[in-house]
């Protein structure tokens, strides 16, 4: 199964309404993004949609591999092509047939590589290493890359051709600290995850306080790094510590002391009050599922039961115990009838503290 | 009288897309705008054989106008299509591999666009 796309941000739905509208095309795809970000997800996401999600899903890193070894794995290779080369040998283009090719880290292909893939792009066919045969393949290409590739094509190691003929559809991925809001959403899937995969971890999940200097962060590693942290906790269950070994943010220092600036904190308010925001609705929405599914989930008038009960519950708790857990004075100052409260003590669990 | 033709006209420079519409407007076509290959494409959905002729840019952000070709010739194949580009031969050559019915280079003449938009949907009439 892949991995949901979680995520509330305006980028990341708009990215799964994309996916949505262009899935059944097969037309190329460059996803770009810092590392981390979920160039991966999404480019499984676009092959779980489309119509060859029974098909294979071929992945291969083109920055892994050496030079000689990439080609040999992306085309295959006849017996006796090479030194080495014992038998026969399927390259992923091959495996690939009929479903999907990621072409991952492709910033990172060598030049000569890349001629021979935009060959290929352009024919749709190739021929492994030692053939004079030509194959033909019909794979969806979907290739990622965390590099600037419009830099590259500038100082000549990356092929223009290549790059406009990957760009048919791009899905740029902003990196999580410009969508804050996603944070809170990622933690709740990921403690769920977590907590059914690690019986024996224990660590709770962030308190309000927490949560809010998780939601400032600037997470460089982005969405990886936000996983390991969540690992940790359930290991170590000390959320100060994991914080404090957050590595700084470089650029922290310097907006700090430029915070009269209002340009500045113009940018820096939107983002508090809506990481604020998002707080309080994680509190009675379940943020981790899928955006189509959140939306059939929040309904204000369900919501403003939850909130009502919520806030209900401590009240009561709060005047019982100032009353000595006496239910008729406590009604009295509540300004219910005790039959009211008591009916309510049951419905919110309310019980006197044990002696 | 005939009902006036319907053009999309998809750029992602807000200035070119205001002078389109503008001219296109005064000549008595009904133009709808968009700002990318996606804004284009859900216009599209939504109103299936509205249109007579789909003017496009093609670099664009997500769905490139050569993408939206692709798309609309399969789905849409009535539809007329004119790409422009004004970013060199390599854009030009995948809109034409995708079978645009035109390809032209920025900048661009309005009178030539418009005689081509005139004579493409002409064809389509008959
Ligand atoms: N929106 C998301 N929802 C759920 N999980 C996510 C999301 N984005 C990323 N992840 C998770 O974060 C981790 C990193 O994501 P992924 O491998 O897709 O990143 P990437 O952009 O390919 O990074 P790299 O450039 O380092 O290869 C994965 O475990 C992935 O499942
Ligand atoms: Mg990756």
């Amino acid at each position: 199964m892949s991995t949901p796309l979680i995520g509330v941000s305006n980028s990341i739905l708009k990215i799964k309404e994309l996916i949505n509208h262009v899935a059944n095309t097969c037309l190329n795809v460059l996803i770009t993004g810092e590392t981390g970000v979920g160039k991966e997800v999404v480019a499984h996401n676009l092959y779980a949609e489309s119509p060859r999600a029974q098909n294979s899903f071929v992945k291969i890193n083109c920055a892994a591999l050496p030079e000689t070894l990439l080609e040999s794995e992306l085309y295959g290779y006849e017996k006796g092509a090479f030194t080495g080369a014992h038998k026969k040998r399927h390259g992923k283009f091959l495996t690939a047939d009929q479903g999907v090719l990621f072409l991952d880290e492709i910033g990172d292909m060598p030049l000569t590589l890349q001629s021979k893939m935009l060959h290929v792009l352009q024919s749709g066919e190739f021929s492994p290493l030692g053939s004079d045969q030509d194959f033909k393949t019909d794979v969806w290409v979907i290739a990622a890359t965390n590099q600037n590739l419009e830099e590259r094509i500038q100082n000549k190691s990356f092929r223009e051709d290549l790059y406009y003929r990957l760009n048919i559809i791009k899905i740029d991925i902003p990196p999580l600290r410009k969508r804050k809001e996603d944070i809170p959403a990622l933690i709740e899937y990921y403690f769920r995850l977590y907590r059914s995969e690690y019986p024996t971890g224990h660590g709770i999940k962030p308190d309000a306080d927490t949560l809010a200097k998780l939601t400032a962060y600037h997470w460089p590693g982005n969405v990886r790094q936000l996983q390991n942290c969540i690992k940790k906790q359930m290991v170590l269950n000390d959320w100060g510590k994991i914080l404090e070994e957050l590595p700084e943010d470089p650029e922290a220092a310097p907006r700090v002391s430029r915070e009269n600036d209002t340009q500045n904190s113009d940018a820096l308010f939107p983002n508090e009050a809506n990481s604020e925001r998002m707080k309080i609705i994680s509190e009675f929405v379940d943020l981790s599922t899928s955006s189509e599914k959140l939306f059939e989930d929040i309904s204000l008038k369900k919501i403003k039961k939850l909130a009502s009960d919520k806030v209900e519950k401590e009240v009561i708790t709060f005047v019982l115990d100032k009353v000595g857990w006496n239910r008729s004075r406590a009604a009295k100052i509540l300004k219910v009838s005790y039959k009211t409260l008591l009916y309510k003590m049951s419905e919110f669990d309310v019980h006197p503290p044990m002696k | 009288m005939a009902p006036p033709k319907r053009l999309l006209i998809v750029d992602d420079n807000e200035d070119i897309l205001s002078t389109f519409y503008e001219f296109f407007n005064s000549l008595g076509y009904e133009v709808k705008t968009a700002v990318d290959g996606f804004a284009a494409l859900k216009v599209l959905r939504d109103k299936p054989d509205y249109f007579d002729c789909l003017i496009t840019d093609l670099v664009m952000p997500n769905i490139s106008g050569v993408g939206l070709i692709a798309i609309v010739k399969k789905e849409y194949p009535d539809l007329k299509i004119i790409a422009m580009t004004g970013y060199g031969d390599q854009p030009g050559a995948l809109a034409s591999e995708a079978e645009a019915d035109l390809v032209l280079f920025k900048p661009i003449d309005l009178f030539k666009i418009e005689a081509k938009v005139s004579e493409l949907i002409g064809q389509n009439d008959e």
